[in-house]
């Protein structure tokens, strides 16, 4: 077991500007072990520096720390000055984000670096210059740059430098502070690569402040996950990357275009309600929330092993699983087995992509999932109760399905009203129909004057159509919902337009979505997850980068190849 | 309106024709009372008064003015027979609809009564049950309706049978709608034409059965209809051998030949506008 370097217990920071203090972090508690690396993330604002600067001490006048921060057994904060220059740099260093201001314009690189090492490990001149030097060239400068002023260096040569002033005095523990944001991905790479190296090299303890999910990736092993000054989730990168619990972190994980090189970006909503309170930071932006998110702060318990989450609901829930699914039908030439042991899940707000040629068996599982249809075999569990005598459908906050064919899925005689209120008619939710109804045509882009209500649904086009038929299974309310083929019947355009307002209604309302397509590309784009479906069987199943640079079965690949046929036939 | 203009337009020249001539016994039925100039039961005149200025058709045995029957009789067959055709056809499209919705033992049940009700053929049943009950107009609206809700009920159980599989109505009843909703919401719209067009081929078979009944003497006698002045002229003995016949005789055979044909036409021009979707 190694030992704790850094330990931190219940950080307060608080900023006083005015009047009322702002809280940068509540109740911070974390390690770091020696040797290890640990990654903070998190939006702007969430609070990574301030930690960073405490531990430095050097936060600004106007805030105020309570807490501890032992290093080796000893507070930091309450250390004397002394005390304090004997443990900065030689034992904890920062290397600062490389801006102009940090390094004197005035002093040669050199020197900056020659004088932290006279301060602090009380050096003669000529000794320090020559470890200087030596330190310069490890971190891929020339000897010669000594002599450069800062102004002479390029930026990825300038936060060199300030890496070979962070690990000069050779320190146990490494803080670096958005230390590629400002880079080109040419010289972050390299810088990264460095870093790495030299960690190996030294075996310092780095705790790596970032919002760059690359960064956090390459160089650390375990993560934090922090907003507005609370941890949300911890545990080792790797896992977080590809799970995450909080629905925070998969949100900050989705927006991040190394993640997902062929999903279309959508950031985390901004908050819907202002309501404030003291409870989870993220009450005003989360889909999940129940009363008790409002009132009492989670606190940071463990999951399983080197695994924390806070979060009242114990992470992102669970909306619907199929477990076994089996259905067979009878045709002339005897039976015909649609889906085989099928199971799935699918959680709170997940966008999932049910991939596979027309007769693979996905809209029989969609319709078996969503209850129209009865399954042989298996069961499926809709908030991990099972679905069989619920009425999915019919409730608010169920299951909705939307059918491929506009057409034929809206009775043709009715009026826009008497369409998307049907199911509010149906089971005699609402009282205010029509102007709920009105609502959510404005929601799928669709006309909400009175004349457009009255209008007959024969008069509309088939996007227009499909439209309506999303309004009709959006004012469900419905915590998932499933569109079997939606854009198969309508031209390029209007598909790209419906996919978009659908993709942007399900991040805005955070429902889920089990999206059914023949078209690896448009789930590509859509998809948190796609599962891949070949003759009634799921037969493969991850997320979009996943599935394209490793794809084990067969069918897959085949899809895959196919795809790239079909580019080169039309780029060459 | 539109749809009604829309409809006019569509019907063939035969059509237009059957629907003045229509139109012309319902406003004849109508306003018997106002066009006839003398009673229709009531002696007017003397007995074989041969066509003039006062009796358009002249008057018969009695003496009473026979164009007063025919409009009289046009008012108790059209008005009977839009009655029996409606109520049969409202008796049928539900028995049609039940059967398609639920299925199962009540289809195979009400499936087989039909069935049974087919292949019986209806005249004879007519002349049966309406002898053993004796004459009166009531008797002869429920035999009437009790052998005419079979063939709407057929046409209506398939064309719901059919609607049932609508992804729309799958959907509906995802959302939980049940009997009452489907059908109020969904159903009707849908069956409305097959419905009108029922119920005007109805009103052709319904004369022509009434008819036959009075004819044989089993109508209510003391309500006139055509049926009946038939069954009257051609009781006088050896009418042939006079000129009576010619109105007597020819009149109410006419009315019934032209309205039962223009019917006939209307029906047939509905049905295919109605197939064709409005």
């Amino acid at each position: 077991m190694k030992n704790i370097l850094l330990e931190i217990e219940n950080l307060n920071i608080d900023y006083f500007d005015g009047e009322t203090p702002l809280a940068a972090t509540k109740d911070i508690g974390f390690s770091i072990f020696e040797g290890e690396t640990l990654g903070i993330i998190g939006e702007s604002g969430s609070g990574k520096t301030s930690i960073a600067n405490a531990i430095m001490r050097i936060l600004p006048a106007n805030a105020s720390v309570s807490g501890r921060i032992s290093y080796k057994n000893r507070d930091i904060l309450k250390m004397d000055d002394k005390e304090m220059k004997k443990i900065l740099w030689n034992e904890i260093a920062m290397i600062f984000q490389n801006s102009l201001d940090v390094l004197n314009p005035l002093l040669t690189i050199g020197e900056q670096i020659a004088e932290t090492l006279r301060e602090h490990k009380s050096l003669k001149r000529k000794e320090a210059e020559d470890i200087t030097k030596e330190y310069l060239e490890k971190v891929g400068l020339e000897k010669d740059d000594f002599k450069a002023y800062p102004h002479q260096l390029s930026g990825g040569m300038r936060q060199r430098a300030l890496i070979a002033m962070g690990l000069v005095c050779q320190p146990k523990l490494l803080i670096a502070d958005e230390l590629t944001s400002a880079l080109d991905a040419k010289t972050k790479s390299e810088i990264l690569d460095l870093l790495s190296n030299l960690q190996k090299e030294f075996n310092f303890s780095l705790l790596l402040i970032s919002h760059e999910l690359d960064t956090i990736a390459s160089l650390t092993e375990r993560l934090m996950v922090l907003y507005r000054g609370q941890l949300l989730e911890e545990g080792f990168t790797k896992e977080i990357l590809r799970y995450q619990y909080h629905p925070y972190s998969r949100g900050l994980i989705n927006s991040s275009t190394t993640i997902n090189v062929y999903k279309d970006l959508w950031g985390i909503p901004a908050r819907k309600t202002l309501e404030e309170g003291d409870g989870c930071p993220f009450y005003s932006r989360c889909n999940q929330k129940i009363e008790i998110c409002k009132l009492e702060r989670p606190s940071l318990i463990s999951l399983e092993a080197s695994r924390k989450l806070a979060c009242h609901q114990g992470g992102i829930l669970e909306v619907l699983r199929g477990e076994d699914i089996s259905k067979s039908f009878m045709n002339k030439n005897g039976q015909v087995r649609a889906c085989i042991d099928c199971s799935l899940y699918i959680r709170q707000g997940e966008f999932i992509s049910l991939v596979g040629q027309s007769g693979s068996g996905k809209t029989t599982l969609a319709n078996i999932l969503s209850g129209v249809l009865k399954k042989d075999s298996g069961s499926v569990l809709f908030k991990k109760e099972n679905s069989e005598a619920m009425k999915l459908g019919s409730q608010l906050g169920g299951v909705q399905i939307v059918f491929q064919d506009p057409f034929s899925s809206i009775n043709e005689n009715f009026t826009v009203l008497d369409a998307v209120r049907e199911p509010l008619q149906i089971n005699k939710l609402e009282d205010q129909v029509e102007e709920k109804v009105k609502e959510y045509l404005s929601r799928v882009e669709l006309e909400n004057s009175t004349g457009y209500l009255a209008r007959r649904i024969h008069s509309l086009s088939g996007g227009q159509r499909q439209r309506v038929a999303l309004a009709r299974a959006l004012i469900m309310e419905p915590e998932l919902l499933i569109a079997d083929e939606i854009c198969s019947m309508l031209d390029k355009s209007t598909e790209a337009n419906i996919l978009r307002l659908l993709k942007k209604l399900q991040n805005e309302e955070g429902f889920s979505m089990i999206y059914i397509t023949h078209n690896l590309n448009v789930a590509l784009k859509l998809s948190d997850r796609i599962l891949v479906m070949n003759e009634g069987r799921i037969v493969e199943s991850g997320n979009p980068v996943t599935i394209m640079k490793n794809p084990k079965d067969k069918y897959t690949k085949d899809l895959i190849r196919f795809n790239k046929k079909n580019e080169l036939l039309l780029y060459d | 309106m539109d749809k009604i203009k829309k409809i006019y337009k569509k019907l063939t020249i035969m059509g237009k024709i059957s629907l003045l001539i229509f139109i012309i016994f319902l406003i004849m039925g109508v306003f018997s009372g106002k066009i006839a100039r003398f009673p229709h039961d009531n002696i007017v005149a003397a007995s074989f008064v041969s066509p003039n200025k006062t009796h358009l058709l002249g008057t018969d045995d009695l003496g009473m003015d026979i164009f007063a029957q025919i409009l009289y009789g046009a008012r108790v067959s059209i008005g009977l027979s839009l009655f029996v055709a409606i109520v049969s056809t409202l008796i049928g499209a539900s028995v049609g609809i039940v059967a398609a919705y639920y299925g199962g033992v009540i289809d195979r049940l009400l499936i087989r009564l039909i069935d049974v009700l087919t292949i019986i053929p209806s005249l004879p049943i007519l002349i049966i049950i309406s002898s053993f009950w004796g004459p009166s107009m009531k008797n002869i609206v429920i035999i009437l309706v009790l052998l005419s809700w079979i063939s709407p009920a057929r046409i209506i159980r398939s064309k719901t049978l059919q609607l049932k599989e609508e992804p729309y109505i799958l959907v509906a009843e995802y959302y939980g709608a049940g009997f009452l909703h489907l059908t109020r919401k969904h159903f009707i719209i849908e069956l409305v034409p097959i419905i009108l067009v029922s119920i005007i081929k109805l009103i052709s078979r319904t004369i022509v059965s009434e008819a036959s009944l009075s004819f044989l003497g089993l109508g209510d006698p003391t309500n006139k209809t055509w049926g009946l002045v038939l069954n009257f002229a051609l009781g006088f003995q050896a009418i042939y051998f006079t000129e009576y016949w010619k109105w007597w005789v020819l009149s109410p055979l006419l009315a019934i030949i032209l309205l039962v044909l223009a019917v006939a036409f209307l029906s047939v021009d509905l049905e295919k506008i109605a197939n064709t979707r409005l």
